[in-house]
């Protein structure tokens, strides 16, 4: 038998091409996803091992709790003081206080120098022992000595021409400082820190600019030769304070690696998503070539059957195929893999998201798993045809067969109906009642494989409905209408390939629209602001509050409120909660306060969310366990009740309260009012005169935030847009394998109509119609259910102010129009081995 | 023997036309020479059958004159037409406009009804089929009530009815029949006959029709005989009985 399978897949290269392929691609994205993110994780690791590579042991304050927040866990500060006591321990050769925090640098005009993709801009404190820096090399120049002296990353300071010897800016959470650059820094042998900016200053300026004097974040240790790190950080644990601990330097790799991983974990969902997606639309086109391989092959299964062999060993010989198949198309997979991961690195860097890299990391895991899972949907995808051919009686291989001629079955349609039904039912239940956004997204589920089992229904109607202007072209048109819903199931499987794609696209375009068109009104209903501060960026850590200052004093400028965001845990739950300015949050930032007030924050107040006050059963004046990663817990009374408009978090403290319990942070957002009577358009001036000192701030109009917001918005649409074409190219190639099988199918048919005068030109448009028929099907059955699906969403996010459904139509005709010509594009090939048929060979009868 | 010693021409006009048509399959050693050097004119109002054994060149001589395909050597001609130089365009609306087909099996499209196979070939090339003649052959052959079924709601009898009434519907200058009762029973195969000798007699239609059926044969008007690619007799007006008398002689 196996000798058989293998003979057969031979003699369908086209066949084997086409679904290889099809296989292959999906496993490519997967196997793709793995390396990226194995190649970032690694890429990572790399450079915290670099910075960290020369200490051995790590004094630190302990952490209020482990949540993590970015790279790193947010700690109280150590004292200095600590530091005269770590080195009296027997087999310490150096201790070193370290510093970092935020440090936006600022060329030689002034302006800031932001990071691809608005990756941190770190400042730390150069150490003067050179083991301590690890593998921070200085590449040109000397370590920063002096107060007012910096050294840069190598990367920063070529790309902004920023030379030795120069003056320039250095913002910081606190006011700015001029420093001149005495040196650039690499990073064993990179140029930076994996995208980010970093500036290095002495421990004393350091400390000063960039945390408290006196105070460290942690401790590094430098062991004697023969000490080994666990031996030093016992001996360290003795000596430290009872809040401290002591840990080895490569626990603390560690740490930041786990952290690392934990951040790049939504990278990696994310891509895996649209994996199972290409993985998904692919198994249509694997089924559909196992169930074309049993129709032309049931006499051939029937004859094997008359001599003899089981059903068991047909289906054997099925599977078999699909496992052959399936394993080789993985292996494929694999190798695009590793192209599709530079390709996605491509990809983000375009939109914008930069991230490290090294070397492309091909982990025996990626194998083992892409091998696996493409296999598997293989194997899976064949069982239901290979049962199928099971059933094929022995008698059949005397029958003759007509190809196609094969109704869709009443009991899937009523399934379907029936999953479609259900799938509505539970998405209305969410919108229009009480059903928590779970049932919303089984519903959406459930909808769309109903759809996907009732299309064979549909594709009757549909193909004379799209065929309708095509069969006005006369006789190929007619034919080519005919041809496909002959054998809706067919069709149906491939268009559905193609319409799981559309519905994927046009719903994220319809959502996308939704939202473009009701931010505006977001806007101007949950704030009210004049002009509006932001950084630099959207994706930037936001600006130091000395902007605020510096706004507030400009003539024109009534009030200017300003607001950040932090995390802390909550009555034991990590949440993020809102910083405002309580004096003025209520009235720009348009709280809905129902009870209490924000201005009774004072020191020990919390605002929190009427959902929230709900579900804890929390009554104005109940306290709240609030603790911080940097100072511990804190009891807080609960002073207001607010219901969720533009702020969305759960708990509003205010910004004196953040500092004092987070140390100093950035601020996100600035809203501004003008003074009545000043004209806005030159406030807006004045103000974007006022932040010239200030560059990592911005000031924009209603209509220039809400453009920055969209921006946004359209990258990342950009970005899932470009991720779903892979499906759609998939869904592509599967019109190419049923038309390509289709043809072969029909080669006496083919004949004939040659022979009776079908020019070959006419016989390609027939077949070309057929394969527009086809993805027509696919693209008009897909942006329905898109826009279905895409509307549902925008309502069901109707909390968050999307208030206008809009469908972007023009947008949409793009789609189906590309899909068309696509579907043109598909057809060149079988269109020409359709027109090469030889006549002779499909009338003479053998 | 060359065929048109002293037997006298029925009609004056040619309707297909071999001149020195051979036609070689294979290269080298492994070639096999399917016609050798024929010349044969397929004379217009006739019912001509082609016999001969199988493997005599039969089908490959009919699949020239009908331009399915071309010879090695020699001129084929259609009226006053030479296509073997035809390229394929012209040649595939020559057999659109000028030649009827009926195949022995799968002559028909699976997907349309009888009315539309029977009108494909106009369809094909566009044209509005001239309504009462259509009517007319669907009336002889007997096809009134089954136009709107589909070839396989059809018996094989049927279908090869349909497929005659196509080959007529475009009043071809010729209609070439490829063992066209090949799979049939023999009621059928009469009925079929008797509608061909109907078309050339009533109708003037010229019909070339492939058979290794004598009785199919003997409802012909001339009788051409092929062994080894070349034309070894003809015979005309000929009884079934003669014509197996024939083939006998000619098998010895």
């Amino acid at each position: 038998m196996l000798a058989a399978t293998l003979r057969g897949m031979i003699a369908h290269k086209l066949r084997l091409v086409l679904t290889t392929a099809s296989i292959a691609l999906g496993v490519a994205f997967l196997a793709g996803t793995l390396v990226l993110t194995d190649t970032m994780g690694l890429a990572f690791e790399q450079l915290f091992g670099k910075v960290s590579a020369g200490t051995d042991a790590v004094v630190r304050t302990q952490a209020a709790y482990t949540a993590s927040e970015g790279t790193s866990t947010s700690r109280p500060p150590i004292a200095a003081s600590v530091l005269g006591d770590v080195a009296k321990v027997d087999g310490v050769r150096a201790v070193e206080g370290s510093v970092s925090g935020y440090a936006l640098l600022t060329d030689n005009e002034g302006r800031a120098v932001v990071a691809d993709g608005g990756a941190p801009t770190v400042g730390y404190n150069m150490p003067a022992d050179v083991a301590l820096r690890g593998d921070v090399d200085l590449l040109s120049g000397e370590a920063p000595n002096g107060p007012a002296e910096v050294a840069i990353d190598a990367t920063s300071a070529e790309e902004n021409g920023i030379a030795l010897g120069s003056t320039i800016k250095v913002l910081f959470q606190g006011p700015p400082e001029e420093f001149t650059v005495v040196g650039t820094v690499g990073f064993g042998g990179e140029k930076d820190l994996g995208g980010t900016t970093s500036a290095y200053f002495n421990t004393e300026t350091a400390q000063r600019v960039l945390g408290s004097p006196g105070l460290f974040d942690t401790i590094g240790v430098g062991a004697e030769d023969g000490v080994s790190q666990a031996e030093l950080a016992d001996r360290l644990a003795a000596v430290v304070p009872a809040d401290a601990e002591a840990v080895t330097g490569a626990a603390v790799s560690q740490e930041n690696s786990d952290a690392i991983s934990e951040d790049l974990k939504f990278v990696r969902v994310l891509f895996l998503v649209f994996a199972g997606i290409a993985l998904f639309v692919g198994s249509f086109i694997i089924w559909n070539t196992f169930t074309m391989i049993v129709t032309q092959r049931s006499r051939e299964i029937a004859l094997l059957r008359a001599v003899g062999a089981t059903r068991r060993q047909v289906l054997r010989s099925l599977l078999l195929e699909a496992l052959l198949l399936g394993a080789a198309a993985s292996a494929v997979g694999i190798g695009l893999g590793l192209l599709v991961a530079k390709g996605l690195q491509l990809l983000m860097d375009v939109v914008g998201i930069s991230l490290p890299s090294t070397s492309l990391q091909l982990e025996p895991r990626t194998i083992i798993v892409s091998m696996l899972v493409g296999t598997l949907v293989t194997v899976i995808a064949a069982i239901v045809p290979a049962r199928r051919a099971t059933k094929v009686l022995p008698v059949e291989a005397l029958r003759e067969s007509t190809p196609g001629a094969e109704r869709p079955s009443k009991r899937r349609a009523i399934i379907g109906l029936a999953i479609l039904v259900a799938g509505v039912a539970g998405m209305l239940a969410n919108l229009y009642g009480d059903a928590p956004l779970s049932v919303f997204g089984i519903g959406l589920l459930a909808m769309m494989i109903g759809v996907i089992v009732a299309l064979p229904l549909a594709v009757r109607p549909l193909s004379s409905l799209i065929g309708a202007p095509i069969t006005l072209r006369g006789m190929p048109g007619e034919l080519a209408t005919q041809n496909a819903m002959r054998n809706p199931r067919r069709t149906s499987s491939t268009a559905a390939a193609l319409m799981i794609g559309l519905t994927l696209v046009v719903s994220m375009s319809v959502f996308a629209s939704s939202m473009r068109a009701s931010f505006g009104d977001v806007l101007s209903d949950r704030l009210s602001a004049d002009l509006y501060l932001t950084g630099p960026s959207t994706q930037s850590p936001g600006f130091s509050p000395s902007v605020i200052d510096a706004v507030a004093a400009v003539p024109g400028v009534d009030k200017v409120s300003a607001s950040g965001f932090g995390m802390a845990r909550f009555d034991d739950r990590d949440a993020p909660f809102t910083a405002v300015d309580p004096a003025t949050a209520e009235e720009m930032m348009k709280l809905h306060t129902s009870e209490g007030s924000v201005r009774d924050l004072g020191e020990n107040g919390i605002m929190v969310a009427r959902s929230a006050a709900t579900s804890h059963g929390w009554q104005l004046g109940d306290t709240v366990t609030a603790a911080f990663a940097a100072s511990g817990e804190h009891q807080l009374r609960i002073v207001g009740i607010y219901d969720k408009g533009w702020i969305r978090e759960d708990y509003i403290i205010s910004l004196a309260q953040r500092t004092a319990f987070a140390g100093p942070q950035l601020l996100l957002m600035g809203l501004v009012d003008v003074a009545p009577g000043a004209e806005l358009a030159t406030v807006q001036a004045a103000v974007a005169n006022a932040l010239a000192d200030h560059p990592d701030a911005l000031v924009l109009d209603h209509a220039g935030y809400e453009k920055q917001g969209i921006g946004f918005l359209d990258t990342m649409l950009t970005f899932v847009t470009v991720m779903l074409l892979l499906a759609v190219l998939i869904a592509l190639l599967g019109i190419v394998n049923t038309l390509a099988l289709s043809v072969f199918e029909r080669t006496r048919e083919l004949g004939l109509l040659r022979a009776v005068g079908m020019t070959r030109g006419q016989v390609r448009a027939m077949v070309r119609w057929e394969s527009v028929v086809i993805a027509l099907i696919g693209a008009v059955s897909g942006a329905a259910l898109g826009i279905v699906i895409g509307l549902a969403l925008s309502r069901a996010m109707q909390v968050f102010g999307i208030n206008t459904l809009t469908v972007p139509a023009a947008q949409l005709a793009l789609y189906v129009a590309l899909a068309a010509v696509a579907g043109v594009l598909a057809a060149v090939g079988p269109a020409r081995s359709a027109a090469n048929v030889d006549v002779l060979r499909a009338v003479v009868t053998d | 023997m060359t065929l048109t010693t002293g037997i006298p021409r029925v009609t004056t006009a040619v309707a297909a036309r071999t001149v020195g048509v051979s036609k070689l399959y294979g290269m080298g050693d492994a070639a096999v020479t399917a016609l050798d050097d024929v010349s044969v004119d397929m004379l217009e109002g006739q019912f001509t059958a082609v016999m001969g054994p199988s493997g005599s060149g039969k089908s490959t001589l009919l699949h020239m004159l009908a331009g399915l395909d071309r010879p090695t050597s020699g001129d084929v001609y259609v009226g006053p037409t030479e296509i073997t130089t035809l390229k394929d365009t012209a040649l595939t609306l020559l057999r659109r406009d000028r030649i009827g087909f009926i195949f022995q099996s799968f002559n028909l499209l699976p997907t349309m009804t009888a009315a539309e196979n029977i009108v494909l070939p106009m369809r094909i090339a566009g044209r509005r089929p001239d309504a009462a003649w259509v009517d007319s052959i669907v009336e002889t052959v007997g096809l009134k009530d089954r136009l709107s079924h589909r070839p396989a709601e059809l018996s094989g009898g049927q279908q090869q009815r349909v497929a005659a009434a196509r080959a007529l519907a475009s009043r071809p200058q010729i209609v070439f029949a490829d063992e066209p009762t090949g799979a049939l029973d023999s009621k059928s195969g009469t009925e079929l006959l008797t509608f061909l000798r109907t078309a050339v007699t009533e109708l003037g239609q010229t019909v070339v029709m492939v058979t290794h059926e004598p009785t199919a044969a003997s409802y012909a008007d001339r009788v051409i005989f092929l062994a080894d690619g070349h034309i070894v007799n003809e015979m005309h007006a000929a009884t079934a009985d003669e014509i197996l008398d024939h083939m006998k002689f000619l098998g010895s």
